[in-house]
C-alpha cells in the first residue's frame, strides 16, 4: 500500500513539474523558436532525469532511515535530503513558471529574447547543479552503507556465523524491484527450452509506470488535438505563425530605414555599407556578372553603359523587380530593401574599374547629374511604391 | 516413455549464414558508394546503374531484405529446430525457400539497377517479383509451422512468439502494400493514390521496420541472449507483456513518417500517440535483454559475443526511445526530411541488426563447425571498429541534420528566408557527409574482419551438418489443469497466429478504412487534372531514377516552406498520383511546386550537369536521358491502366494519347532550340531531335509538379495567410 501511495506521489511530482511546461507550450509562442524549443526538451529531460534520481536517493535514504531507526537513531539525514529534493523540485517547477512569463524583447540570441534566452539556461544549470547534487547525496549515501558492512564485517570478525541470511539490495536492485541472484531457484518458473530457464521477475515498477504515463499522455493528446480541439491543426499553427511574423515585420518596418523603395533610396558611400554590398554581390550576382563586374551572361557593370538606366534608382528597381524576358531574375523576394540599396550602392562603386576581360558596351551612355533618357520609373513601381517589399 | 532421436539440420542453417555474410558485405558496399556520392557526385560514374536514386533502393533493399533477412532465417532455423526439439519440417521446403530468397535478391539487384520500381520506398520490387516474395513467404511460413506442430516441446517458447508474428504480419503488410496494376512484366502503378497510397506505405514502411528488423530479432535475442550468456531469461511476466504491447501498438504508429503533410489530422494524431505509447513495450525487450546479463556481467568482458549483443541492446533502447521523441511534432518539425532520420536509423541499422547479427554469426558458426572461434581478439577488434563506426556514422549526421532544418527555418529581420539558396544549406554539411562515410568505412572494415575470422573458423573446424538431439515425444493427453493463462496459449501456436493477426490487423484497418472511405478526407479540388501522356511518361521516368530518394513533393504548412517552395500541399492534389512521390528525405529542395519555376532550358541545362548551372551542386548528372530514345509503345497500356484506376481519361483516350504526346514534346523542343546555350549544348552532344528523348518527357512532368493549384487558389489562401 505503502509502495503505491509512493508511486503516486511520484507519479504527481512528475506531471507536476511538465504541466507547466505544457502549459508554457500552448500558450507561449516562442515555442516554435528551434533554440527555445531545444532548451525546454533538455530542461524537461534533466528535470526527469531529476525526478528519477530524487526517486532512487529518496529510497536509499529510505534503507538508511529503516537502519537507523533499527539502530535507535534519528533519521536526520533521510529528512533533510527528502525536504531538499522536495525543494528542488518544486524550485524546478516554479523556474519552468518563470520561463514560460515571456520577458520583454530586447536583443535577440538565437531568435529568443536574452532574458528568456537567460532564464532558459538558468533553469538549466540550476537543473545540472542539482543532478550533480543528487549524484552526490547517493554516492554519499552508498558510501554509509558501504562502510557500516565493512564495519559490521569488521566487528564480527571474530565471529563464526556470517549474516548471510539477507543479502544487501542497492538502490539499483531496489529500483527494478531486483531479487537477489541468491534467490532465484526461488522464481525459477521451471521452464526449459533448449536449456534456456525463465525467472518470474517482477516488472521494474518505473517501466511501469511509464508505460501508464504514455497510455495518459496518448488519451489527453488525442482529446486536446481531436475532441476539444485545445491544440492547435497544422493549418492553424500555420496560421499562428504567419501572424506573428506580420506583426513582427511591421514593427521592424516601423524603423524608417528598412522603408527603402527605388523611388526613396539615396546612393551609400559608407565604407561598411559598401562591404555589405560587396558580399551580397559575391553571393548572388557574380554567376552572371563576373566576379568583379565585368560581365558574363549579365552585362558589364564597370561602364559607363546601362541597359535599364545607371541612377542609383534605376538600378534598385532593376535589382528589385528584375526584367525577367531579358534574364534579369526579380530579387525582392531574396533580398531586403536595405540589402538592395547596398548592392546596388555597391555596383555603383564599381564604375570606371576596367577589369580585365570586360564585356562590350550595351545600353546607353549614363552620365551622372543628367536626365535619365529613356528609363520609365514610374508604370509598374508606382502601384507597389507604398507598399514596402517583403 | 520412450525418447526419440533425431538430428537437426545444420545445412540449411549455414548457408543462410553465408548468405547474411556475402549480402552484408554487398549492402554495405553499397551504402559506402551512395554516402560517398554525398560530397562526390561524380561517384556515380555518370552511369544509370550506379546513380543514387537507382543505388540507393539497391542498398536500402540489399541491407534490409538480404543481409537482416538472411540473418533472421539463420538464426530462425536455427533456433527453432532447437526450441522445438525437432528437425525442420520438411528439407525440401528449407532449400526451396533458401534458394527463393537468393533468386529473389538477385532479381531486385538487376531490376533495380535497371531502373524497374514502383517507386515506393523499401517496396520498390515490381509485381513478379512481389508474388515471388509471397510465395516464398507462404513456403517459410509452411515450413516454419510444420516444425512448430512436430515439436516435441509442450509450450512455445517466446522467441516463437516474435516468429510467428513476424511470419503474419509480413505477410499482411506485403501483400496489401503491393496491391498493383500491372502495365507490363516490368512496370506497375500502385492500387492507390496520394494520401491513400501515403498512409498505405508507410503503414508498411514503418512495420517493416518494425516487423522486419524489430520483432524477429527480439526472437533472436530471446534465444541467443541466454544461450552465449548462459543465463535465465530475466522475466516471463515481461516478455508476455511487451511482445503484445508491442505488435499491437506498433501498427499504428505509421503515420508518423507523415506529420505536417497532407494526411488527415487525426490520422496523424494517432500515429504521435501510439509512436510514444510505444516507448515501454519497446523498452520491455531491451530490458529483459540485459537484465538476464545480472550476475553474467563479468562474462560480458571476456565474450565478443556477449559485447555485441550488449551494444546491440543498447541501440535498440536509443533508437526506440529516439523514434517516439521524434513521432513528438515539435521535434519532428525540425528533424523530418533532414539527415537526422538517416542517423537515427543507422543506429537501429548498424547498431541493432548489424551488431546482433555479428554476435550470432561469431555464436553459430563456431557450434556448427564443433571448435572455438579462430580469433577472440580479432572478433574484440571487430567489435570496436564497428562501435566506433557507429559513433562516427551517427553524431555527424544528427549535427548535420539539425543544423541544414535551422538554416531551413532561419528568417531575417525583414522577413526573408536567410538562406534562399537552398544549396548554401547543403555545402554548409558536406564535412559531415564526409565523416559520415569514414564511419561507415570503418564499421565495414570491421565487418571484413568478421569474414577472415569465420574463414578461419571454418577451416580449422569440422562441419557437423546433422545434429544429433533426443527428446521425449509430446503426450497428447496431458493435464494442463491449473495453468497459468498464457500458458495456454503458449501450447496452441494456431490459435496464436489467428490471435497475432487480429491484434496487428485492428491498428491497421481503424487507420486505413476511414481514409479510403470518408470522402472528406480528401477534399476534391476541381482545378486538379489528370497529367498528359507526355507528363505521365515523364513522370515513369523520374520514379525511374529516384528521384523521390532525393527530393520531396510535400510541401508542409510551414511559413518558411511557404516562402521557400509555395503554397502548402493539399490532400487533393495528389488524386491522380499512383503512386505518391512525397518522398521522405530532402537532400535537394522540395520539388512539390516545381512546375513553372524555372525555365524548361534551364532543366534542360541543368540534368545534364548540374554543376554548370549551380557551382557546388551535388545533384548526379543523367547524360542518359539525352541519348535515350522515349519508349512511348507503353503509352495506351499505361493510359488505360489508369483508366482502371480511375483516372478520368475520355474513352478511346489511349489511341490518341501518343499524337497528344508528340505534340507536347515538339512545342517543348521548339521552345528549348530558341535558347542559344541549348542549342550549343545540342550541338555538341549530337542531339537533333530532343522531342524524342526521355529528357524532353521529363521536363515536361516536373514543369507540370503542383501547377494545377498555382493559379487561382493559390494567390486566395496566399492572401488570406497575409492578413
Amino acid at each position: 500500500m505503502k509502495k503505491i501511495s509512493r508511486a503516486i506521489v511520484f507519479i504527481v511530482i512528475l506531471f507536476g513539474s511538465s504541466i507547466p511546461a505544457m502549459a508554457q507550450g500552448a500558450k507561449e509562442s516562442s515555442l516554435n523558436n528551434p533554440l527555445a524549443l531545444t532548451l525546454v526538451v533538455i530542461i524537461a529531460a534533466l528535470a526527469l532525469i531529476i525526478a528519477m534520481l530524487a526517486y532512487v536517493v529518496y529510497g536509499a535514504a529510505e534503507i538508511e532511515l529503516k537502519k537507523h531507526q533499527q539502530q535507535k537513531t534519528e533519521g536526520k539525514l533521510t529528512g533533510t535530503v527528502l525536504t531538499i529534493v522536495a525543494l528542488f523540485i518544486s524550485a524546478i517547477a516554479n523556474a519552468q513558471d518563470a520561463a514560460a512569463t515571456p520577458a520583454p524583447a530586447s536583443s535577440n540570441i538565437g531568435g529568443l529574447s536574452s532574458s528568456t534566452f537567460y532564464i532558459l539556461l538558468a533553469v538549466l544549470l540550476v537543473e545540472v547543479a542539482a543532478i550533480f547534487f543528487l549524484l552526490f547525496q547517493l554516492r554519499f549515501l552508498l558510501g554509509l552503507q558501504k562502510r557500516k558492512v565493512e564495519e559490521s564485517l569488521v566487528g564480527e570478525a571474530g565471529a563464526v556465523e556470517y549474516k548471510a541470511a539477507k543479502p544487501e539490495l542497492n538502490w539499483w536492485d531496489k529500483f527494478n524491484k531486483f531479487r537477489p541472484v541468491e534467490q532465484e531457484v526461488d522464481i525459477d518458473l521451471g521452464h526449459n527450452y533448449d536449456g534456456i530457464r525463465e525467472l518470474d521477475n517482477r516488472l521494474p515498477p518505473w517501466w511501469l509506470y511509464g508505460f501508464y504515463i504514455t497510455i495518459i499522455f496518448g488519451v489527453v493528446y488525442l482529446y486536446r488535438s481531436q475532441v476539444s480541439h485545445a491544440a492547435p491543426s497544422p493549418a492553424e499553427e500555420y496560421q499562428a505563425a504567419v501572424v506573428k511574423a506580420n506583426a513582427q515585420l511591421e514593427e521592424h518596418l516601423k524603423d524608417q530605414k528598412n522603408k527603402v523603395d527605388e523611388n526613396t533610396v539615396v546612393l551609400l558611400t559608407d565604407k561598411s555599407e559598401i562591404e555589405k554590398g560587396k558580399a551580397i554581390f559575391a553571393a548572388n550576382c557574380v554567376a552572371c556578372h563576373g566576379k568583379l563586374g565585368e560581365g558574363i551572361v549579365g552585362p558589364n557593370l564597370t561602364d559607363d553603359y546601362w541597359i535599364h538606366g545607371g541612377k542609383i534608382n534605376d538600378l534598385f528597381k532593376t535589382i528589385k523587380y528584375g526584367y525577367p524576358e531579358k534574364s534579369m531574375q526579380s530579387w525582392k523576394e531574396q533580398l531586403t530593401p536595405v540589402q538592395i540599396a547596398e548592392v546596388a550602392s555597391f555596383i555603383k562603386s564599381l564604375k570606371g574599374t576596367n577589369p580585365p576581360g570586360a564585356k562590350e558596351k550595351q545600353g546607353e551612355l549614363f552620365v551622372e547629374g543628367a536626365t535619365t533618357p529613356a528609363s520609365d520609373s514610374t508604370g509598374a513601381v508606382k502601384a507597389d511604391s507604398t507598399k514596402p517589399a517583403k | 516413455m520412450q525418447v526419440e532421436k533425431f538430428y537437426y539440420d545444420n545445412k540449411i542453417v549455414r548457408a543462410f549464414a553465408y548468405a547474411t555474410v556475402l549480402w552484408g558485405i554487398v549492402g554495405m558496399l553499397a551504402g559506402l558508394w551512395v554516402a560517398i556520392q554525398f560530397y562526390a557526385p561524380a561517384a556515380s560514374l555518370n552511369y544509370a546503374g550506379t546513380t543514387f536514386g537507382r543505388l540507393r533502393p539497391i542498398h536500402t533493399n540489399a541491407v534490409i531484405f538480404a543481409f537482416v533477412g538472411n540473418c533472421m532465417f539463420t538464426g530462425i532455423y536455427y533456433s527453432l529446430q532447437r526450441l522445438c526439439k525437432a528437425r525442420m519440417f520438411s528439407d525440401l521446403l528449407s532449400k526451396i525457400h533458401f534458394w527463393g530468397w537468393q533468386s529473389i535478391i538477385v532479381l531486385a539487384a538487376l531490376t533495380l539497377f535497371f531502373g524497374m520500381t514502383t517507386g515506393k520506398e523499401y517496396a520498390e520490387l515490381e509485381w513478379p517479383i512481389d508474388i515471388l516474395i509471397t510465395v516464398i513467404w507462404v513456403v517459410f511460413g509452411i515450413n516454419m509451422f510444420g516444425t512448430i506442430i512436430k515439436r516435441r516441446e509442450s509450450h512455445i517458447y517466446v522467441a516463437i512468439w516474435f516468429y510467428i508474428a513476424t511470419w503474419i504480419t509480413v505477410a499482411m503488410l506485403h501483400i496489401v502494400n503491393s496491391i498493383e496494376i500491372p502495365v507490363n512484366l516490368f512496370k506497375s502503378y500502385s492500387w492507390y493514390a496520394g494520401v491513400q497510397d501515403a498512409l498505405v506505405q508507410w503503414w508498411y514502411g514503418h512495420n517493416a521496420v518494425a516487423f522486419f528488423l524489430t520483432t524477429p530479432i527480439l526472437g533472436l535475442m530471446y534465444y541467443f541472449l541466454p544461450k552465449a550468456a548462459n543465463r535465465p531469461v530475466y522475466s516471463y511476466r515481461l516478455s508476455i507483456i511487451h511482445f503484445w504491447a508491442l505488435i499491437f501498438l506498433y501498427i499504428w504508429a505509421g503515420p508518423h513518417h507523415l506529420l505536417y503533410t497532407a494526411l488527415p489530422d487525426w490520422a496523424q494524431s494517432l500515429g504521435v500517440v501510439f509512436s510514444v505509447m510505444l516507448i515501454a513495450p519497446s523498452w520491455g525487450g531491451m530490458l529483459n535483454g540485459l537484465f538476464t546479463l545480472r550476475g553474467a556481467w563479468d562474462k560480458v568482458r571476456e565474450e565478443p559475443v556477449l559485447k555485441f549483443f550488449v551494444v546491440a541492446i543498447t541501440c535498440y533502447g536509443m533508437s526506440t526511445f529516439e523514434g517516439p521523441m521524434l513521432s513528438l511534432k515539435n521535434v519532428n518539425a525540425i528533424a523530418h526530411f533532414t539527415d537526422w532520420i538517416i542517423g537515427h536509423v543507422h543506429i537501429g541499422g548498424l547498431g541493432w541488426n548489424g551488431f546482433m547479427a555479428f554476435g550470432m554469426l561469431y555464436y553459430l558458426i563456431p557450434k556448427m563447425f564443433n571448435t572455438p572461434l579462430y580469433s577472440k581478439k580479432l572478433a574484440t577488434n571487430h567489435f570496436w571498429l564497428g562501435t566506433i563506426g557507429i559513433v562516427l556514422y551517427a553524431i555527424p549526421l544528427y549535427w548535420a541534420g539539425f543544423t541544414q532544418s535551422l538554416m531551413w527555418k532561419q528568417f531575417t529581420e525583414d522577413g526573408t528566408l536567410q538562406y534562399p539558396n537552398f544549396l548554401e544549406t547543403v555545402t554548409q554539411i558536406i564535412p559531415m557527409y564526409i565523416t559520415r562515410s569514414i564511419g561507415g568505412t570503418l564499421y565495414l572494415i570491421g565487418a571484413f574482419f568478421m569474414v577472415y575470422n569465420l574463414y578461419k573458423t571454418v577451416k580449422q573446424g569440422s562441419f557437423i551438418a546433422d545434429e544429433a538431439a533426443e527428446a521425449a515425444p509430446l503426450e497428447k493427453a496431458h493435464s494442463h489443469a491449473k495453468e497459468y493463462w498464457h500458458r495456454v496459449i503458449e501450447r496452441k501456436p494456431m490459435q496464436m497466429l489467428v490471435i497475432s493477426l487480429i491484434v496487428v490487423a485492428i491498428g491497421g484497418l481503424i487507420e486505413l478504412i476511414p481514409t479510403f472511405l470518408v470522402k472528406s478526407n480528401i477534399p476534391t479540388i476541381a482545378s486538379v487534372k489528370p497529367y498528359t501522356p507526355l507528363e505521365l511518361q515523364g513522370r515513369d521516368i523520374y520514379i525511374r531514377e529516384g528521384c523521390y530518394t532525393c527530393h520531396s513533393q510535400m510541401i508542409r504548412p510551414f511559413r518558411d516552406e511557404v516562402a521557400r517552395y509555395g503554397e502548402y500541399s493539399k490532400a487533393g492534389e495528389f488524386v491522380y498520383d499512383h503512386p505518391f512521390q512525397w518522398g521522405s528525405k530532402r537532400t535537394g529542395p522540395d520539388l512539390a511546386r516545381e512546375g513553372g519555376k524555372n525555365p524548361d532550358s534551364w532543366h534542360f541545362m541543368h540534368m545534364f550537369d548540374p554543376r554548370q548551372v549551380s557551382d557546388k551542386s551535388i545533384m548526379p548528372r543523367y547524360p542518359w536521358l539525352y541519348q535515350n530514345d522515349l519508349d512511348i509503345s507503353t503509352t495506351p497500356g499505361k493510359i488505360r491502366a489508369m483508366q482502371t484506376l480511375g483516372v478520368p481519361y475520355e474513352k478511346g483516350y489511349d489511341q490518341i494519347a501518343n499524337t497528344a504526346l508528340e505534340t507536347q514534346a515538339k512545342e517543348i523542343s521548339f521552345g528549348l532550340k530558341t535558347d542559344s546555350k541549348v542549342k550549343q549544348l545540342m550541338t555538341v552532344e549530337g542531339i537533333s531531335n530532343p522531342e524524342k528523348k526521355e529528357i524532353v518527357a521529363l521536363i515536361a512532368y516536373l514543369q507540370r509538379i503542383g501547377k494545377d493549384i498555382k493559379g487561382g487558389q493559390k494567390s486566395k489562401t496566399a492572401q488570406a495567410s497575409l492578413k
